[in-house]
Protein backbone atom coordinates (compact mmCIF):
# COMPACT_ATOMS: atom_id res chain seq x y z
CA UNK A 1 0.00 0.00 0.00
CA UNK A 2 1.44 3.54 -0.77
CA UNK A 3 2.06 6.04 0.63
CA UNK A 4 -1.33 8.78 -0.92
CA UNK A 5 -3.11 5.53 -0.39
CA UNK A 6 -2.27 6.00 3.45
CA UNK A 7 -3.24 9.64 3.33
CA UNK A 8 -6.75 9.34 1.95
CA UNK A 9 -7.44 6.73 4.45
CA UNK A 10 -9.31 8.18 7.13
CA UNK A 11 -9.21 6.72 10.77
CA UNK A 12 -12.28 5.81 10.90
CA UNK A 13 -11.90 3.33 7.85
CA UNK A 14 -8.67 2.36 9.37
CA UNK A 15 -10.28 1.63 12.45
CA UNK A 16 -13.12 -0.60 10.91
CA UNK A 17 -10.16 -2.38 8.75
CA UNK A 18 -8.29 -2.79 11.60
CA UNK A 19 -11.38 -4.41 13.31
CA UNK A 20 -12.06 -6.52 10.34
CA UNK A 21 -8.74 -8.14 10.83
CA UNK A 22 -7.19 -6.65 7.93
CA UNK A 23 -3.62 -6.64 8.44
CA UNK A 24 -1.99 -4.32 6.21
CA UNK A 25 -4.41 -1.95 7.78
CA UNK A 26 -3.35 -2.84 11.63
CA UNK A 27 0.46 -1.97 10.03
CA UNK A 28 -0.75 1.32 8.99
CA UNK A 29 -2.46 1.92 12.02
CA UNK A 30 0.82 0.68 14.03
CA UNK A 31 3.23 2.82 11.62
CA UNK A 32 0.84 6.16 12.20
CA UNK A 33 0.66 5.79 16.08
CA UNK A 34 3.69 3.95 17.20
CA UNK A 35 6.35 6.48 17.29
CA UNK A 36 4.17 8.89 19.58
CA UNK A 37 2.97 5.35 21.80
CA UNK A 38 6.97 4.12 22.19
CA UNK A 39 7.80 8.17 23.30
CA UNK A 40 4.91 7.29 25.84
CA UNK A 41 6.49 3.94 26.75
CA UNK A 42 10.23 5.21 26.75
CA UNK A 43 9.33 7.64 29.51
CA UNK A 44 7.68 5.25 31.40
CA UNK A 45 10.04 2.49 31.17
CA UNK A 46 13.16 4.34 31.49
CA UNK A 47 14.86 1.55 29.30
CA UNK A 48 14.48 0.92 26.06
CA UNK A 49 14.52 -3.05 26.38
CA UNK A 50 10.83 -2.71 28.71
CA UNK A 51 9.86 0.35 26.14
CA UNK A 52 9.54 -2.49 23.33
CA UNK A 53 8.05 -4.78 25.58
CA UNK A 54 5.32 -2.26 26.23
CA UNK A 55 5.08 -1.35 22.26
CA UNK A 56 4.19 -4.42 21.52
CA UNK A 57 1.80 -5.61 24.36
CA UNK A 58 -0.08 -2.35 24.09
CA UNK A 59 -0.74 -2.71 20.63
CA UNK A 60 -1.66 -6.23 20.80
CA UNK A 61 -4.46 -5.15 23.34
CA UNK A 62 -5.39 -1.71 21.15
CA UNK A 63 -5.96 -4.43 18.10
CA UNK A 64 -7.75 -6.79 20.10
CA UNK A 65 -9.78 -4.38 21.90
CA UNK A 66 -10.49 -1.89 19.39
CA UNK A 67 -14.42 -2.63 18.97
CA UNK A 68 -14.83 -1.31 22.13
CA UNK A 69 -13.80 2.32 21.16
CA UNK A 70 -16.20 4.87 21.17
CA UNK A 71 -15.83 7.41 18.53
CA UNK A 72 -16.69 9.95 21.81
CA UNK A 73 -12.91 10.85 22.11
CA UNK A 74 -9.72 11.04 20.36
CA UNK A 75 -8.70 7.53 19.23
CA UNK A 76 -5.24 8.88 20.06
CA UNK A 77 -6.46 9.83 23.70
CA UNK A 78 -7.72 6.66 24.23
CA UNK A 79 -4.73 4.55 22.65
CA UNK A 80 -2.39 6.74 25.09
CA UNK A 81 -4.34 5.79 27.82
CA UNK A 82 -4.21 1.77 27.27
CA UNK A 83 -0.53 2.31 26.74
CA UNK A 84 -0.22 4.46 30.41
CA UNK A 85 -2.28 1.61 31.98
CA UNK A 86 -0.55 -1.36 29.93
CA UNK A 87 3.04 0.93 31.21
CA UNK A 88 1.52 1.50 34.90
CA UNK A 89 0.42 -2.13 34.92
CA UNK A 90 3.91 -3.99 34.11
CA UNK A 91 5.37 -0.89 36.67
CA UNK A 92 3.34 -2.52 39.54
CA UNK A 93 4.89 -5.60 38.90
CA UNK A 94 8.04 -4.60 39.44
CA UNK A 95 7.39 -1.92 41.89
CA UNK A 96 5.37 -1.81 45.01
CA UNK A 97 4.44 1.74 46.53
CA UNK A 98 3.25 1.48 50.23
CA UNK A 99 1.12 4.29 51.51
CA UNK A 100 2.86 6.46 53.19
CA UNK A 101 2.12 8.69 56.69
CA UNK A 102 1.40 11.92 54.93
CA UNK A 103 3.99 14.85 55.72
CA UNK A 104 3.95 18.46 54.90
CA UNK A 105 6.40 18.49 51.73
CA UNK A 106 7.52 21.83 50.51
CA UNK A 107 5.57 22.19 47.82
CA UNK A 108 7.43 22.83 44.28
CA UNK A 109 5.54 25.30 41.89
CA UNK A 110 5.88 24.09 38.35
CA UNK A 111 7.08 26.97 37.73
CA UNK A 112 10.14 26.30 39.45
CA UNK A 113 10.58 23.19 37.14
CA UNK A 114 10.23 25.80 34.02
CA UNK A 115 14.04 26.29 34.18
CA UNK A 116 13.08 22.63 31.84
CA UNK A 117 11.88 24.70 28.75
CA UNK A 118 15.11 25.75 27.76
CA UNK A 119 16.63 22.29 27.69
CA UNK A 120 16.64 19.86 24.83
CA UNK A 121 14.13 17.13 24.76
CA UNK A 122 16.43 14.58 25.16
CA UNK A 123 17.68 15.63 27.91
CA UNK A 124 14.31 16.82 29.83
CA UNK A 125 13.94 12.19 28.97
CA UNK A 126 17.11 11.62 30.31
CA UNK A 127 16.41 13.10 33.59
CA UNK A 128 12.86 12.32 34.01
CA UNK A 129 14.58 8.66 33.92
CA UNK A 130 16.79 9.34 36.18
CA UNK A 131 13.99 9.68 38.95
CA UNK A 132 12.55 6.52 40.85
CA UNK A 133 10.22 4.49 39.19
CA UNK A 134 7.54 5.50 41.84
CA UNK A 135 8.11 8.81 41.17
CA UNK A 136 8.33 8.77 37.30
CA UNK A 137 5.26 7.22 37.35
CA UNK A 138 3.56 9.62 39.45
CA UNK A 139 5.12 12.72 37.99
CA UNK A 140 4.72 11.43 34.06
CA UNK A 141 0.76 11.00 34.91
CA UNK A 142 0.18 14.03 37.13
CA UNK A 143 2.68 16.81 35.27
CA UNK A 144 2.87 15.20 31.65
CA UNK A 145 -0.76 13.49 31.14
CA UNK A 146 -2.67 15.26 33.48
CA UNK A 147 -4.34 12.69 35.63
CA UNK A 148 -5.43 14.18 39.13
CA UNK A 149 -4.50 12.76 42.58
CA UNK A 150 -7.46 10.90 43.03
CA UNK A 151 -7.12 9.22 39.39
CA UNK A 152 -3.37 8.26 40.37
CA UNK A 153 -4.28 6.64 43.91
CA UNK A 154 -7.00 4.50 42.04
CA UNK A 155 -4.28 3.20 39.42
CA UNK A 156 -1.53 3.25 41.54
CA UNK A 157 -3.20 1.95 44.46
CA UNK A 158 -2.38 4.54 46.74
CA UNK A 159 -3.46 6.93 48.84
CA UNK A 160 -3.99 10.56 47.47
CA UNK A 161 -1.63 11.61 50.56
CA UNK A 162 0.88 9.39 48.64
CA UNK A 163 0.36 10.47 45.24
CA UNK A 164 1.13 14.39 46.16
CA UNK A 165 4.20 13.48 48.59
CA UNK A 166 5.57 11.15 45.98
CA UNK A 167 4.94 13.94 43.31
CA UNK A 168 6.76 16.43 45.45
CA UNK A 169 9.59 14.03 46.64
CA UNK A 170 9.95 14.01 42.22
CA UNK A 171 9.78 17.54 41.64
CA UNK A 172 12.25 17.82 44.24
CA UNK A 173 15.05 15.59 42.87
CA UNK A 174 14.50 16.80 39.71
CA UNK A 175 14.72 20.18 40.33
CA UNK A 176 18.07 19.50 42.03
CA UNK A 177 18.99 17.20 39.04
CA UNK A 178 18.55 19.95 37.05
CA UNK A 179 20.37 22.85 39.14
CA UNK A 180 23.24 20.58 38.86
CA UNK A 181 23.53 20.19 35.43
CA UNK A 182 23.09 23.49 34.52
CA UNK A 183 26.03 24.25 36.81
CA UNK A 184 27.73 21.71 35.53
CA UNK A 185 27.26 23.11 31.73
CA UNK A 186 27.94 26.87 33.17
CA UNK A 187 31.68 25.69 34.47
CA UNK A 188 31.81 23.90 31.31
CA UNK A 189 31.59 26.98 29.60
CA UNK A 190 33.63 28.77 31.69
CA UNK A 191 36.27 26.78 31.36
CA UNK A 192 36.16 26.61 27.59
CA UNK B 1 9.62 28.03 22.40
CA UNK B 2 6.98 24.90 23.58
CA UNK B 3 6.42 24.30 26.97
CA UNK B 4 8.59 20.97 28.28
CA UNK B 5 5.14 19.49 29.54
CA UNK B 6 3.77 19.65 25.93
CA UNK B 7 7.44 18.50 24.85
CA UNK B 8 7.11 15.23 26.43
CA UNK B 9 3.43 14.61 26.12
CA UNK B 10 4.41 14.63 22.45
CA UNK B 11 7.88 13.34 22.68
CA UNK B 12 8.13 10.63 19.87
CA UNK B 13 10.49 8.14 18.79
CA UNK B 14 11.50 5.27 16.33
CA UNK B 15 10.57 2.01 17.62
CA UNK B 16 13.01 -1.47 16.39
CA UNK B 17 11.07 -2.79 13.06
CA UNK B 18 11.24 -6.30 14.38
CA UNK B 19 8.36 -5.02 16.62
CA UNK B 20 5.90 -5.31 14.21
CA UNK B 21 6.86 -8.69 12.67
CA UNK B 22 6.19 -9.83 16.73
CA UNK B 23 2.91 -7.86 17.06
CA UNK B 24 1.64 -9.37 13.51
CA UNK B 25 2.65 -13.08 15.04
CA UNK B 26 0.60 -12.63 18.28
CA UNK B 27 -2.10 -11.43 16.32
CA UNK B 28 -1.97 -14.35 13.81
CA UNK B 29 -2.10 -16.96 16.83
CA UNK B 30 -5.19 -15.20 18.99
CA UNK B 31 -5.78 -17.77 21.27
CA UNK B 32 -2.17 -18.37 21.93
CA UNK B 33 -0.25 -16.29 24.50
CA UNK B 34 1.86 -13.81 23.39
CA UNK B 35 5.69 -13.61 24.96
CA UNK B 36 7.08 -9.74 25.53
CA UNK B 37 10.28 -9.64 23.82
CA UNK B 38 12.01 -9.29 27.19
CA UNK B 39 10.53 -12.83 28.32
CA UNK B 40 11.18 -13.96 24.93
CA UNK B 41 14.94 -12.70 25.39
CA UNK B 42 14.75 -14.31 28.78
CA UNK B 43 13.51 -17.56 27.50
CA UNK B 44 16.17 -17.99 24.71
CA UNK B 45 19.08 -16.63 27.94
CA UNK B 46 17.44 -19.60 29.74
CA UNK B 47 17.75 -21.70 26.96
CA UNK B 48 21.06 -20.72 26.51
CA UNK B 49 22.39 -21.43 29.87
CA UNK B 50 20.15 -24.78 30.03
CA UNK B 51 21.81 -26.15 26.59
CA UNK B 52 25.51 -24.93 27.99
CA UNK B 53 24.77 -26.33 31.55
CA UNK B 54 23.41 -29.54 29.94
CA UNK B 55 26.65 -29.59 26.90
CA UNK B 56 29.05 -28.83 30.01
CA UNK B 57 27.06 -32.07 32.02
CA UNK B 58 27.42 -34.10 29.11
CA UNK B 59 31.31 -33.10 28.70
CA UNK B 60 32.21 -33.82 32.39
CA UNK B 61 30.17 -37.32 32.06
CA UNK B 62 31.74 -38.56 29.02
CA UNK B 63 35.32 -37.55 30.38
CA UNK B 64 34.38 -39.18 33.21
CA UNK B 65 33.67 -42.33 31.43
CA UNK B 66 37.00 -41.77 29.43
CA UNK B 67 38.61 -41.06 32.79
CA UNK B 68 37.21 -44.33 34.11
CA UNK B 69 38.21 -46.63 31.62
CA UNK B 70 41.67 -45.19 31.21
CA UNK B 71 41.95 -45.52 35.41
CA UNK B 72 40.63 -49.54 34.57
CA UNK B 73 43.48 -49.59 32.21
CA UNK B 74 45.91 -48.23 34.52
CA UNK B 75 44.15 -50.27 37.45
CA UNK B 76 44.34 -53.47 35.58
CA UNK B 77 48.41 -52.34 34.34
CA UNK B 78 49.02 -52.05 37.63
CA UNK B 79 47.40 -55.23 39.20
CA UNK B 80 49.31 -56.99 36.49
CA UNK B 81 52.42 -54.91 38.28
CA UNK B 82 51.31 -56.02 41.32
CA UNK B 83 50.92 -59.55 40.23
CA UNK B 84 54.57 -59.29 38.76
CA UNK B 85 55.68 -57.63 41.90
CA UNK B 86 54.25 -60.43 44.17
CA UNK B 87 55.86 -62.93 42.06
CA UNK B 88 58.81 -61.19 41.99
CA UNK B 89 58.34 -61.06 45.94
CA UNK B 90 57.64 -64.91 45.58
CA UNK B 91 60.71 -65.68 44.18
CA UNK B 92 62.94 -62.92 46.11
CA UNK B 93 61.18 -64.84 49.52
CA UNK B 94 61.99 -68.33 48.01
CA UNK B 95 65.57 -67.27 47.18
CA UNK B 96 66.12 -65.61 50.22
CA UNK B 97 65.06 -69.08 51.76
CA UNK B 98 67.20 -71.05 49.29
CA UNK B 99 69.91 -68.99 50.64
CA UNK B 100 69.01 -69.28 53.97
CA UNK B 101 69.18 -73.50 53.51
CA UNK B 102 71.99 -73.39 51.51
CA UNK B 103 74.08 -71.08 54.28
CA UNK B 104 72.96 -73.68 57.24
CA UNK B 105 74.02 -76.75 55.15
CA UNK B 106 77.22 -74.96 54.56
CA UNK B 107 77.59 -74.19 57.94
CA UNK B 108 76.66 -77.39 59.15
CA UNK B 109 79.58 -79.29 57.24
CA UNK B 110 81.64 -77.14 59.09
CA UNK B 111 81.16 -79.72 61.81
CA UNK B 112 82.79 -82.68 61.77
CA UNK B 113 80.56 -84.91 63.32
CA UNK B 114 77.33 -84.89 61.42
CA UNK B 115 75.32 -86.92 63.91
CA UNK B 116 74.99 -84.56 66.09
CA UNK B 117 72.02 -82.49 65.58
CA UNK B 118 73.13 -78.88 66.23
CA UNK B 119 70.79 -75.59 66.15
CA UNK B 120 72.13 -75.61 62.57
CA UNK B 121 70.47 -79.11 61.80
CA UNK B 122 67.38 -77.90 63.25
CA UNK B 123 67.48 -74.38 61.60
CA UNK B 124 67.50 -76.57 58.08
CA UNK B 125 64.54 -78.88 58.86
CA UNK B 126 62.53 -75.48 60.30
CA UNK B 127 63.33 -73.49 57.69
CA UNK B 128 62.81 -75.88 54.58
CA UNK B 129 62.62 -79.65 53.50
CA UNK B 130 63.40 -78.66 49.91
CA UNK B 131 64.90 -75.86 48.04
CA UNK B 132 63.13 -74.41 44.91
CA UNK B 133 65.39 -73.72 41.81
CA UNK B 134 64.32 -72.64 38.08
CA UNK B 135 64.11 -75.45 35.71
CA UNK B 136 65.85 -74.93 32.28
CA UNK B 137 62.41 -74.07 30.85
CA UNK B 138 61.88 -71.85 34.24
CA UNK B 139 59.82 -73.38 35.72
CA UNK B 140 59.80 -74.17 39.30
CA UNK B 141 61.65 -77.36 40.71
CA UNK B 142 61.87 -78.56 44.11
CA UNK B 143 65.09 -80.21 45.00
CA UNK B 144 66.89 -81.58 48.15
CA UNK B 145 68.80 -79.33 49.97
CA UNK B 146 72.00 -81.80 49.85
CA UNK B 147 71.83 -82.23 45.81
CA UNK B 148 71.19 -78.26 45.35
CA UNK B 149 74.40 -78.10 46.70
CA UNK B 150 75.75 -80.03 43.39
CA UNK B 151 73.89 -77.75 40.97
CA UNK B 152 76.09 -74.99 39.52
CA UNK B 153 74.15 -71.92 38.33
CA UNK B 154 75.24 -71.07 34.98
CA UNK B 155 74.45 -67.32 35.01
CA UNK B 156 76.17 -67.23 38.41
CA UNK B 157 73.01 -65.50 40.02
CA UNK B 158 71.50 -68.52 41.11
CA UNK B 159 71.90 -69.33 43.70
CA UNK B 160 74.09 -66.49 45.02
CA UNK B 161 78.05 -67.08 43.65
CA UNK B 162 80.02 -67.31 46.78
CA UNK B 163 77.74 -69.48 48.87
CA UNK B 164 77.87 -71.91 45.99
CA UNK B 165 81.21 -71.16 45.26
CA UNK B 166 82.29 -71.57 48.57
CA UNK B 167 80.15 -75.02 48.55
CA UNK B 168 81.84 -76.34 45.60
CA UNK B 169 85.57 -75.79 47.24
CA UNK B 170 84.81 -77.35 50.25
CA UNK B 171 83.72 -80.36 48.50
CA UNK B 172 86.60 -80.81 45.89
CA UNK B 173 88.80 -80.48 49.26
CA UNK B 174 86.63 -83.50 50.53
CA UNK B 175 86.65 -85.37 47.27
CA UNK B 176 90.62 -85.15 47.42
CA UNK B 177 90.95 -85.85 50.86
CA UNK B 178 89.37 -89.15 50.93
CA UNK B 179 90.52 -92.27 50.78
CA UNK B 180 87.72 -93.76 48.84
CA UNK B 181 87.99 -91.69 46.05
CA UNK B 182 89.70 -92.78 43.05
CA UNK B 183 93.61 -91.94 42.97
CA UNK B 184 96.42 -92.91 40.50
CA UNK B 185 97.83 -95.34 42.69
CA UNK B 186 94.61 -96.63 43.65
CA UNK B 187 93.93 -97.43 40.01
CA UNK B 188 97.41 -99.32 39.89
CA UNK B 189 95.95 -101.55 42.75
CA UNK B 190 92.87 -102.30 40.83
CA UNK B 191 94.63 -103.32 38.12
CA UNK B 192 96.64 -105.38 40.21
CA UNK B 193 93.96 -106.59 42.04
CA UNK B 194 92.14 -107.93 38.76
CA UNK B 195 95.33 -109.26 37.03
CA UNK B 196 95.41 -111.90 40.16
CA UNK B 197 91.83 -112.87 39.96
CA UNK B 198 92.27 -113.82 36.52
CA UNK B 199 95.58 -115.29 37.25
CA UNK B 200 93.57 -117.33 39.91
CA UNK B 201 90.71 -118.49 37.50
Amino acid sequence: MNEQSNHNLSESDLIKGCIAGNRQMQEILYYQFSPKMYGVCLRYSGNVEDANDLLQEGFIKIFRNLEKFRADGSFEGWMRRIFVNTSIEHFRKKVKLYNVTEVQENTIEDDELNILDSMAEKDIILLVNELSPGYKAVFNMHVIEGYSHKEIAAILGITEGTSKSQLARAKGVLKKSVEKRMNRTSGDIINT
Amino acid sequence: MQNYKDRLYNHEATPPPEIWDTISAGLENKGGRIFPMNALRRRSKFIFYGLTAAASLLIIFISSVIFNKSGDNANSKNSQLTENNIGTQKVNDSLTQNNKTLAAIIKSSKDKNPGINNEDDNSISKVKKYITIEGPEGQPVKISPKVATLIESADNEYPPKPVWSKKIDKWKQIMLSSTISLTSTSLLDIAQLSASLDNNE
